[in-house]
C-alpha cells in the first residue's frame, strides 16, 4: 500500500463523508487503520478511481452498496466512517438527531432522492470504471 | 460462596485474563463523545479491532474495552468445527464479563426435561439476587419471568421503552390476544447501592465501562471471594484434567505462560470452566476417545424494528445501554414452552456499526442513520434448544470438535414463530426491518453436554451435579442442563451452581 495514496483517500472520505476535509490527525488515523485492518489492504481500479476523481465516490459508494457491499471501497469507507465518527470536532455532524416528523420527513426524502440518483448514475460510472480497469 | 461462608477451603484455577486495556473516562456518553480526544482508542481499539468488517456474528456486541473476554481462548482452547464458532472465555468470571445481563428466572415449563424443578431453585435464586442485585418490577411479565422477591426497583428506561410499553398498555387487549406480552427485563444491574457496587448513572456507557459496577460481573463476586482467607486464586492456570485418587481428586493444570503442568489435590472437584472447557476437560478425564456428547444452544435472531410510536419526539440523553423492554410471545400461555425477547435501543454502539449492514452509500446512509436511530429498537430473540444427534461435542486426541444443525422442522417453527411476533408488534405500532439470523453460536448460551438426568447414564450428572462414574467430581455451569428454554440462562445457572455449592458444604 502507498502512504501517499492512502492519505488521498482520506481526505477524500472525510470531505465526502462530512463535508469538510479531514485533519491530519484523522488523514493519519485513516493510514494506520489501514495497515492495520487486512480487509482494507490493497488496491483496485474503482478505488483508484475515486482517488483521481473526487466527485465520483457518492456514485461508486452508491452503487457499490446495492451491487457490491463487500467491495474494497465500501470498506474503506467504513473505516473512514468510524474514524470520523469517534472524533469530537465531527460528533455533531454524525451524533443522532431528533427533529420534528415534517422535518424528518423532508430529510429523508431527499437523501432517499439523493440516494436513487447516485444508484443510477453510478451504476453506470462503476461499469466503464471497471471495464478500464 | 456457599463454601467459603460454611468455613471450607477453596482453591480456584483459572486463566483469569482482566480487562482494563482501554480504560473510559468517567461521564455520559454523548459528554465524552463530544469532549474526548482520546475516544477512539476506546471506541476502535489501538489496533483498530473495534471495526469489524465481517459478517455480524459471534461477538458482535464486543467492544473493544471487552474483547478481553475471548483473548487466548481460540489459542489455548481451539475448537474445531465447521458450524459452530463459538465465543468462548478464559477470563475472570467468563462470559460475563460482557453478557447483556438478563436475569430471568427459569419458570416451571422452562425445566422440561430436567431432574429438577422451579422449587429447587427458588430459594437460590433469591440468595443470587440478593448478593448480585438484579432489578426489575411485577408486571405483565411476572409470571413468564418467574418469582422473585429479592428484587431492586426497575432501572428507568428510555424513550424507546417507555414509548413501546405505552403503546403496549394502550392496546394491552389486542397485544394479548395475538399472545403478546410486553414489561421490563430483569436486569443484573443495580438501581442501588450493593455491597460496594454503584446504581447505574444512565451514562449510556454499559458496552464500554464498568465505572461504579452497576452491571454484575462476576469477577466482583471474585474479589469478594479473595477477601476471605480461606479462598485462594491461583491465576494463570489452565486444568487440564482430573484423576480420583483414594480419598481426594488430583488436578492436573498448565501454565499458560510457562507451559508446565502441575498437580493440585482436593477433597472434591467442582468444575465451571463453561460448557465448552469443562466437557473439554470431563472427556479427557474419563477417557471416553471419540465419545460424542450432545450440546444446545439457543438459536440467536436479531430483529431491528421501527418503534413509530417514537417518530418526531424527544429522546432522553439519561439512560443505560442494556435491554429497554422485554417481550414474551406465548401463544399457549405460561404451561407451555414460550418466546421471550429483549429490546434494545441503539446509540452507543455507533452508527458505522450499522452502516456495515446497510446497502446506502456512506454519505446519505449517515444521515438517514442519524435521524432514524433514535427511533430505532432491536430485539434480540433467543429461540428454545433441545439436543438432537445433529448437535454435538467429542473429543479425539486433542482435537476438540463441535458440530451443530438445525432439522428443517426446528428452523420452521423459529420462522414461524419469528413471522407471529412481528405481526404481533404491528398491533404496538412496532415495524420490523429485517431478521438477522446469526450463526450457531452467536448467543453464546451454549449447555447440555453433560445434562442432568435421573438416568444413571455415562457422562451425565445426578440432580445435585454429581458427575456419574465420579465420587468427588461435580459440575456446576451450563454443561449440565439438559435443555435450553428461550431465555438467558446465566441467572439459573448461578442459583443451580448456589444450590451444588450448598448442599457440599452441608455434606
Amino acid at each position: 500500500m502507498n502512504d501517499t495514496d492512502l492519505r488521498t483517500e482520506a481526505r477524500v472520505f472525510g470531505r465526502y463523508l462530512v463535508g469538510e476535509a479531514p485533519s491530519e490527525v484523522l488523514v493519519e488515523r485513516y493510514r494506520a487503520a489501514n495497515h492495520a485492518i487486512p480487509a482494507v489492504q490493497g488496491d483496485d481500479a474503482v478505488v483508484a478511481y475515486t482517488r483521481q476523481h473526487p466527485w465520483s465516490v457518492s456514485l461508486l459508494d452508491a452503487a457499490a452498496g446495492l451491487v457490491a457491499s463487500g467491495s474494497l471501497l465500501r470498506k474503506k469507507l467504513l473505516v473512514m466512517t468510524a474514524i470520523v465518527e469517534t472524533t469530537p470536532e465531527l460528533a455533531t455532524k454524525t451524533e443522532p438527531r431528533v427533529v420534528g416528523l415534517p422535518q424528518l420527513a423532508v430529510r429523508l426524502g431527499v437523501a432517499g432522492v439523493r440516494t436513487a440518483f447516485e444508484v443510477t448514475a453510478g451504476l453506470a460510472l462503476s461499469a466503464v470504471v471497471k471495464r478500464r480497469g | 460462596m456457599p463454601l467459603i461462608e460454611a468455613g471450607r477451603a477453596v482453591r480456584m484455577l483459572d486463566v483469569g485474563n482482566a480487562g482494563g486495556r482501554y480504560p473510559m473516562p468517567d461521564g455520559p456518553f454523548e459528554q465524552v463523545r463530544r469532549t474526548d480526544p482520546d475516544q477512539h482508542r476506546y471506541l476502535l481499539g489501538d489496533h483498530f479491532e473495534g471495526i469489524a468488517l465481517e459478517d455480524l456474528g459471534i461477538g458482535a456486541h464486543l467492544t473493544p474495552p471487552r474483547q478481553f473476554v475471548c483473548e487466548d481462548a481460540d489459542r489455548l482452547q481451539p475448537v474445531a468445527s465447521t458450524s459452530f464458532f463459538p465465543l468462548h472465555s478464559l477470563a475472570v468470571g467468563g462470559l460475563a464479563g460482557a453478557w447483556g445481563a438478563g436475569a430471568p428466572c427459569f419458570v416451571e415449563s422452562d425445566f422440561a426435561g430436567f431432574p429438577i424443578g422451579f422449587a429447587d431453585l427458588a430459594p437460590h435464586y433469591e440468595t443470587v439476587a440478593s448478593r448480585i442485585g438484579i432489578n426489575g418490577t411485577r408486571d405483565d411479565l411476572w409470571p413468564f419471568l418467574g418469582q422473585l422477591a429479592a428484587l431492586q426497583p426497575a432501572v428507568e428506561i428510555d424513550h424507546n421503552g417507555a414509548t413501546i410499553l405505552g403503546r403496549y398498555e394502550r392496546a394491552r387487549d389486542k397485544a394479548n390476544r395475538r399472545a403478546l406480552y410486553l414489561g421490563r427485563p430483569r436486569l443484573a444491574m443495580l438501581t442501588q447501592p450493593l455491597r460496594g457496587r454503584s446504581a447505574n448513572r444512565l451514562w449510556d456507557t454499559d458496552f464500554w465501562s464498568d465505572t461504579g459496577g452497576s452491571v454484575y460481573r462476576p469477577s466482583s463476586t471474585v474479589d469478594e471471594l479473595r477477601a476471605s482467607s480461606r479462598f485462594e486464586l491461583v491465576t494463570r492456570k489452565l486444568v487440564v484434567d482430573f484423576v480420583e485418587r483414594d480419598g481426594w481428586v488430583e488436578i492436573t493444570a498448565r501454565d499458560v505462560d510457562t507451559n508446565q503442568l502441575e498437580t493440585h489435590r482436593a477433597r472434591t472437584l467442582v468444575l465451571g470452566a463453561g460448557t465448552l472447557g469443562t466437557t473439554r476437560v470431563v472427556l479427557r478425564s474419563l477417557a471416553r476417545a471419540g465419545a460424542r456428547v450432545p450440546i444446545v444452544c439457543n438459536p440467536h435472531t436479531y430483529m431491528p424494528m421501527l418503534n413509530l410510536n417514537q417518530l418526531g419526539k424527544p429522546i432522553r440523553d439519561a439512560r443505560h445501554s442494556l435491554a429497554q423492554a422485554c417481550m414474551v410471545y406465548a401463544p399457549d400461555g405460561l404451561e407451555r414452552p414460550f418466546t421471550v425477547g429483549h429490546i434494545y435501543s441503539y446509540r452507543s454502539l455507533l452508527m458505522f456499526r450499522l452502516m456495515k449492514d446497510t446497502p446506502l452509500p456512506h454519505r446519505e446512509g449517515l444521515e438517514i442513520l442519524r435521524h432514524l436511530s433514535p427511533n430505532f429498537a432491536v430485539m434480540i430473540l433467543q429461540h428454545a434448544d433441545h439436543p438432537t444427534p445433529a448437535k454435538y461435542c467429542e473429543l479425539a486426541g486433542e482435537k476438540f470438535t463441535v458440530e451443530y444443525a438445525s432439522s428443517t422442522s426446528e428452523q420452521a417453527a423459529n420462522l414461524g414463530v419469528e413471522s407471529a411476533i412481528a405481526k404481533s408488534l404491528l398491533r404496538i405500532r412496532c415495524v420490523k426491518l429485517r431478521a438477522h439470523h446469526a450463526g450457531h453460536a452467536t448467543s453464546t448460551h451454549f449447555a447440555g453436554t453433560l445434562p442432568m438426568t435421573d438416568r444413571d447414564e455415562p457422562l451425565t450428572t445426578d440432580r445435585d451435579g454429581k458427575l456419574r462414574g465420579t465420587r468427588a467430581v461435580y459440575v456446576v455451569d451450563g454443561s449440565v442442563f439438559p435443555t435450553l428454554p428461550s431465555k438467558g440462562l446465566t441467572f439459573t445457572m448461578m442459583a443451580n451452581a448456589n444450590r451444588i455449592a450448598t448442599k457440599l458444604a452441608r455434606a
